[in-house]
């Protein structure tokens, strides 16, 4: 197999991860911004317990994805800085506050008035990410940031990231990492024996969940109608992907009438996972489309092997690392409940 | 403002910033581990109160270090497209070593800050391991990336596009070995000198106590040992840079001409216009003698370059300077500490002590800086040295002066937000 196929498979999943754990951490936030007048200290409370021993862990994906763009498909990495200079700012943006507005809220801040102020910054910051990291996503994939197959950039600096997709793209980044909060929220509120608050959250990922659906639709449709290329690879092999979606979507709904928040939690990951993997397989073999593919942007295959090389050692000791975490803070705690 | 201006102050002041906290992400865990350790042979609640309210701060500093680390892996492209584009594939493999190393510090400082009450002390313990070997390790590998740029190798050009590539040979480069000790070293004297720092300011404000000691003790020891070490690792480094960045080296002593018996210059300010070093003291064939063991050898001067491929050679200098200035000052405190040690089996007393440890954190973090400083001005007006000009590798987007204005307002911001917290925890 050529290893930048095997490259780019693990830089999807790399970024399937960061939208399943990452995601769900900004999503967090984005309750926190919609609901700030309302919020009450029990439901602030289980967020941050639920968030602050991962937190950390669930940013790096985005790292490692970067890097190993960066590593394996340079002009790619060149191109995008490029193109999108504005968007990727205001995301950093997003992504420092957020992190410290945590950090600060949960490590240091006892009077009333730090945790307010810190609590805003985290809730604003961690809804601006997402939206602008999605916004990214969607002019990438529309296929219109006329980055030339050396990385060259010819649109417009300030701009050129403005679409149609792309702005579809960031309220649906904001809105799949709701949902994705959600429903995760919703069995760690049951976890920790809240009936009140599992109720308050079960509500709230039926109907994110809901509006996601009918979104989702929506996209497609835009897709169809402003990014011709994409629509065909979506008709030609992303297509599974989407009913993928559509049915752990439907699943995860039924889940979470029933009361079973495990599976409903589960069925999420799988509906948002399917979303990231169906645009990767959409747009392939293009990275950014239409001029920067894989085979044309990648580093000497000698280089990719390397890099293969270490990322599969280095996942010998990340992935039992991962496990300890997520079995230690998001597994069954009879002890603790 | 000019874009390159912009855009190196971008990074001087993004890169600045992350190094202090990436110091503590390094030094602090050791500290933690030894604390907590001692708690463990000698079920003395202190030690462990202290490893506690140290993992508090730790958490902050760590967050605060990620994400100004984040910045910086997204400037080098913002802000360097040409560099990134160009040399990404070569430079891609410490990166992502780097990135397996964060992930691994970020998950057990998740485990180790939230399990204090349900681990066993032991497991408690252990799960500090790997913060502490993940984090030093991380500053190896994105160290040896800028000691490529000091010192390319392992790749292989053809119409400004890289055809062939080593990773491994480029990461392995004749700065690396160096750069990576000192680095670490450093890291261990911020650390280190820094937390005593604290408790020294602590004390002399009054506010005396065994644990105060204990803390301030602890933090000590590892400034002093790395002291000499750094010393010594600093010696290396030099010799190094004066074989193979000769017009780096010849900067940061301020050697404009080429000349056998070069004199060591301690001070002084080098004058472009008229290429001479003026008000130094000098030692007559000290330079040649530290860069090469032969007080007559020929040491290069910047006249060996034309003056436009020059580095601003009174900031190298200065920097240089202020390095070795705050080291000397660091390493005999080291001494006195190390000797008091041995000669009266105890810490040395009095006010004067206490102040002279209060600012060695300052100095430590001076130091850090000003290394900087040589490392990176030192290698202008090249990004990659000798093959890409720091000029060509800048981006084109327009506003870098504007982010840069934004970035000093959010770093100050930040800066004064991270002393509040650590202030607020170390009141608790």
């Amino acid at each position: 197999m050529e290893p930048e196929i095997l490259l780019i498979g693990v830089m999807t999943a790399g970024v399937t991860l960061y939208a399943l754990m990452g995601g769900a951490d900004f999503g967090a936030g984005v309750w926190e911004f919609n609901t700030a007048l309302r919020a009450g200290e029990k439901e602030r409370a289980l967020i941050y317990r639920a968030i602050g021993p991962v937190w950390e862990a669930n940013h790096v994906w985005l790292i490692f994805v970067l890097v190993a763009l960066f590593s394996g498909f340079p002009p790619a990495f060149a191109g995008l800085s490029r193109a999108l200079w504005v968007p990727l700012l205001l995301a950093l943006l997003g992504i420092v506050f957020r992190g410290v507005g945590f950090a600060f809220r949960s490590y240091a801040a006892d009077s009333v008035r730090l945790k307010t102020v810190w609590g805003a910054v985290f809730a604003l910051a961690s809804t601006a990410a997402p939206f602008f990291l999605g916004a990214c996503v969607g002019a990438i994939a529309s296929g219109r940031l006329g980055v030339s197959s050396d990385g060259a950039y010819s649109g417009d600096h300030l701009t050129g990231w403005i679409n149609p997709v792309s702005i579809f793209c960031a309220f649906y980044g904001v809105g799949i990492c709701a949902y994705l909060a959600a429903a995760y929220m919703t069995r760690e509120a049951r976890n920790e024996g809240e009936a009140a608050l599992t109720e308050v959250w079960r509500r709230r990922a039926l109907v994110t969940g809901l509006w996601m659906g009918l979104l989702s639709a929506a996209g497609l449709a835009i897709i169809a109608t402003s990014a011709q290329e994409l629509w065909e690879g979506f008709k030609d092999r992303a297509w599974p992907a989407v009913f993928t979606s559509f049915g752990a979507g439907t699943f995860s709904i039924i889940a979470l009438w029933r009361r079973r928040f495990t599976g409903a939690a589960l069925g999420a990951a799988v509906t948002v996972g399917a979303v990231v993997v169906g645009w990767g397989l959409a747009q392939y073999p293009a990275l950014i489309p239409p001029e920067i593919t894989l085979h044309g942007a990648r580093a000497p295959r000698e280089v990719l092997w390397t890099f293969l090389g270490v990322i599969g050692i280095g996942s010998l000791l990340l992935i039992p690392s991962l496990v300890l975490l997520l079995v230690l803070f998001k597994g069954k705690r009879p002890d603790d409940a | 403002m000019e874009p390159l201006l912009a855009a190196r102050l971008q990074m001087t002041l993004t890169l600045g910033f992350h190094i202090v906290f990436a110091c503590f992400g390094v030094g602090l865990p050791v500290l933690l581990l030894v604390a907590e350790g001692r708690y463990l042979r000698t079920r003395d609640e202190g030690w462990r109160t202290l490893a506690r309210r140290w993992s508090k701060s730790f958490g902050v500093l760590f967050a605060v270090g990620a994400v100004s680390g984040t910045v910086l892996s997204f400037e080098l492209g913002l802000l360097w497209p040409d560099f990134m584009g160009t040399f990404g594939s070569v430079i891609g493999l410490p990166f992502t070593l780097e990135a397996f190393a964060f992930f691994i510090e970020a998950i057990f400082v998740g485990i180790y800050i939230y399990t204090w009450d349900r681990l066993s002390p032991r497991a408690h313990w252990l799960s500090a391991f790997p913060i502490a070997a993940a984090g030093i390790a991380s500053a190896a590998f994105v160290v040896t990336a800028n000691a490529w740029m000091n010192c390319p190798q392992g790749f292989l050009l053809v119409g400004g596009k890289v055809v062939y590539a080593e990773p491994l040979r480029a990461m392995l480069n004749p700065a690396s070995g160096p750069q990576v000790v000192h680095m670490i070293l450093a890291a261990g004297l911020v650390a280190g000198f820094g937390i005593a720092s604290v408790y020294a300011v602590g004390i002399l404000r009054g506010n005396d106590s065994p644990h105060r000691r204990r803390a301030l003790a602890l933090g000590l020891a590892m400034g002093a040992i790395c002291a000499p070490l750094q010393a010594i690792s600093g010696d290396w480094a030099a010799r190094v840079v004066a074989r193979t960045q000769p017009v780096k080296f010849a900067a940061m002593e301020g050697q404009f001409r080429t000349q056998a018996g070069a004199p060591l210059r301690i001070g002084g300010l080098p004058d472009s216009e008229t290429e001479t070093t003026r008000f130094a003291l000098e030692i007559p064939g000290g330079l040649s003698w530290l860069a090469r063991g032969d007080p007559d050898a020929v040491v290069e001067g910047l006249d060996r370059v034309p003056r436009t491929d020059r580095p601003p050679v009174a900031v190298v200098h200065l920097a240089f300077q202020a390095m070795v200035g705050a080291g000397v000052a660091l390493l005999a405190l080291s001494v006195w500490v190390g000797g008091t040690l041995v000669l009266r089996k105890r810490l040395p007393q009095g006010r004067f002590f206490l102040w002279w440890v209060a600012l060695a954190g300052p100095l430590a973090a001076l130091a850090l800086e000003a290394g900087w400083v040589v490392t990176e001005v030192g290698r202008q007006p090249w990004i990659v040295q000798g093959i890409l000009r720091t000029r060509n590798a800048v981006t084109d987007s327009p506003g870098v002066g504007w982010v840069f204005a934004a970035a000093l307002a959010i770093y100050a911001a930040l800066t004064a937000a991270t002393i509040i917290a650590l202030r607020h925890l170390a009141r608790k």
